[in-house]
């Protein structure tokens, strides 16, 4: 990043919404510019290439969908936050299609917004594809097609439930992260209830079955005691 | 043309169904004219049989029928118009009584943001400023369980259902232990009780998820609705057709005429206003239950021995 202080274009039409976010990331060090449509976000993300973009879906002249799917295909790369939920198989391809680096769910805590932000502006390599645009990602001997829904471990294809392989997308697209239980619920499940932590547990225990990997010394993916789970090994996109 | 065809034209052109109805009458009294002018009795039959009078009786007798066959269809289209009437008007109650009730759930959240606002802007003391924050993290926490519930329940019949085996037994341990881990319930104490003789407990198929919070919602219910000293029980059993899961407590009951309700979407009974809950977590278990192909019932008692059961029953895999 040349930019002292990272620049982030928020796109929502709720003048409430921005008045409230605008003023805390900048506290939070970063600049902020404001737009209210789709459309001067489409202009101000390749006249003032930002560092990062928010982009509310529902807003006026072109939605956020459209909108990041256009400066996809215009080649500008920028990491964007999209601020709604992935929702079930068909919509996750979808999703896939638009390459938004994450998704937050409102109402959020302004607080995961700035976890979020602050992982993918680590995660970026600018001017790249990110790892959340890529069809086929692989990890030494794993490797996932997203658009097949498939995961296969040296060659050999994984017997895994959609959820659990929802679970190992979303790790993989966020390698060396530590990623929450709640993160993944709300991520990957769409909901969150007290009891929805333990359901993490389970599907993780069943994705590490299938991947043969031994907690206590995890090739994939490692428990971080009182916050989450992370994806350790390196990942590479394709496509 | 078709029975829904000729229905539609009945009802359209009522003229072009008087017609139709009496053709058959028309041309008999037809024929009996022309039979009169042109032809001569058979002289065949020793009793002279008009052939014309005949025709007259058959178109007769054809065009009553006809008229009979109408009237049936016409009643017929007019009960199934009724009926339908009927579950449009309930469909609108049941919204209008829906949008009651989330107006209700909405307006109690706001009002004390609201309050909790003017407390900030005019308070004299730290203390009073941080009180007032508190106030407003905690409505605006209710307004999201609201919400979350809400969508929780939108989503239910949209996405696509996981259908794979599901141990029960695991299942109902992880629920009762992830509720006692709640620090209001972390010294109550829930007995789980599951039929090991004669056979191993069979899976049900299932999406886990979706069950897990079924029962995760009842077993919090019914600590919540009870105290330290009274008793609550899970256990499972299988009867041949179904697993049969049950969540009873010694709380205080349900009133027999809010039985039938308490699983409606946002209905709070008398017992559960003033508790937290997004007053959606009941409907959210029969929808799931339901969706499995089950059914769930409630039997409660307010004398003593007084409590609550709910049962919920699953098809066994075949």
């Amino acid at each position: 990043m040349s930019r002292q202080n990272p620049l982030i274009l928020l796109a929502d039409d709720d003048p409430n919404i921005v008045d409230s976010l605008a003023p805390f990331l900048e506290r939070a060090g970063f600049h902020v510019m404001i737009v209210a449509d789709g459309q001067s976000a489409f202009e101000k993300a390749q006249s003032h290439h930002p560092d990062l973009i928010i982009l509310d879906v529902l807003m006026p002249r072109m939605d956020g969908r459209e909108t990041l799917r256009r400066l996809r295909q215009t080649n500008v790369w920028t990491p964007t936050i999209l601020l709604t939920q992935v929702g079930e198989a068909s919509e996750r391809a979808l999703a896939l299609e638009e390459g938004a680096d994450d998704y937050l769910n409102k109402p959020f805590d302004p607080h995961e917004l700035l976890a979020r932000i602050r992982a993918v502006l680590r995660r970026a390599r600018p001017g790249q594809r990110s790892l959340s645009a890529a069809w086929l990602l692989t990890s030494t001997e794993l490797s996932l097609d997203r658009r097949a829904r498939r995961a296969s471990l040296s060659g050999q294809a994984l017997d895994l439930t959609p959820k659990a392989l929802a679970v190992l997308e979303y790790l993989m697209t966020h390698p060396d992260e530590a990623v929450t239980r709640e993160r993944l619920l709300e991520a990957v499940w769409g909901w969150e209830y007290p009891a929805g932590t333990r359901t993490v547990d389970t599907r993780m225990a069943e994705l590490r079955r299938a991947l043969d990997d031994d907690p206590s010394q995890p090739r994939f993916i490692e428990t971080l005691p009182g916050e989450g789970y992370r994806f350790v090994a390196d990942v590479h996109g394709e496509g | 043309m078709g029975k829904d065809d000729l229905n539609r034209l009945m009802i359209k052109k009522p003229w072009f169904y008087l017609l139709l109805l009496s053709l058959p009458l028309l041309l008999g009294v037809l024929a009996s004219v022309l039979a009169q002018v042109f032809w001569q009795p058979v002289p065949l039959l020793v009793f002279r049989i008009d052939i014309g009078m005949v025709a007259f009786v058959f178109g007769l007798f054809l065009s009553l029928l006809l008229a009979a066959f109408a009237t049936g269809m016409r009643r017929k289209e007019s009960q199934a118009q009724r009926a339908i009437a009927e579950s449009q008007r309930q469909t609108e109650e049941g919204r209008i009584r829906f949008l009651r009730r989330l107006d209700h759930e909405i307006k109690n959240p706001l009002t004390a943001l609201r309050a909790a606002l003017v407390n900030v802007r005019e308070c004299k003391t730290e203390d009073e400023r941080q009180r007032a924050i508190g106030n407003a993290g905690r409505a605006v926490g209710n307004m999201i369980r609201l919400l979350a519930d809400l969508r929780k329940l939108s989503d239910l019949g949209e996405r696509p259902l996981e259908r794979l085996p599901v141990e029960v037994p695991e299942l109902l341990q992880e629920m009762v232990d992830a509720a006692k881990s709640l620090p209001a319930y972390q010294r109550r104490e829930v007995n789980l009780l599951i039929s090991k003789v004669p056979s191993p407990f069979p899976p049900v198929t299932g999406d886990r998820d979706l069950l897990a919070l079924a029962v995760y919602n009842l077993v919090e219910n019914a600590l919540k609705f009870t105290s330290g000293e009274e008793a609550v029980e899970v256990r499972a059993l299988e009867d041949g057709r179904a697993i049969v899961i049950e969540i009873a407590d010694s709380g205080p009951g349900i009133p027999p005429d809010e039985l039938s309700k308490i699983f409606e979407e946002l209905y709070r009974g008398a017992n559960a206003r003033g508790i937290e809950g997004s007053g959606l977590g009941l409907a959210l278990v029969q929808r799931i239950v339901e969706l499995h192909g089950g059914q769930t019932e409630v039997r409660s008692r307010q004398d003593e021995p007084r409590g609550t059961v709910f049962t919920l029953r699953l098809p066994v895999r075949k």
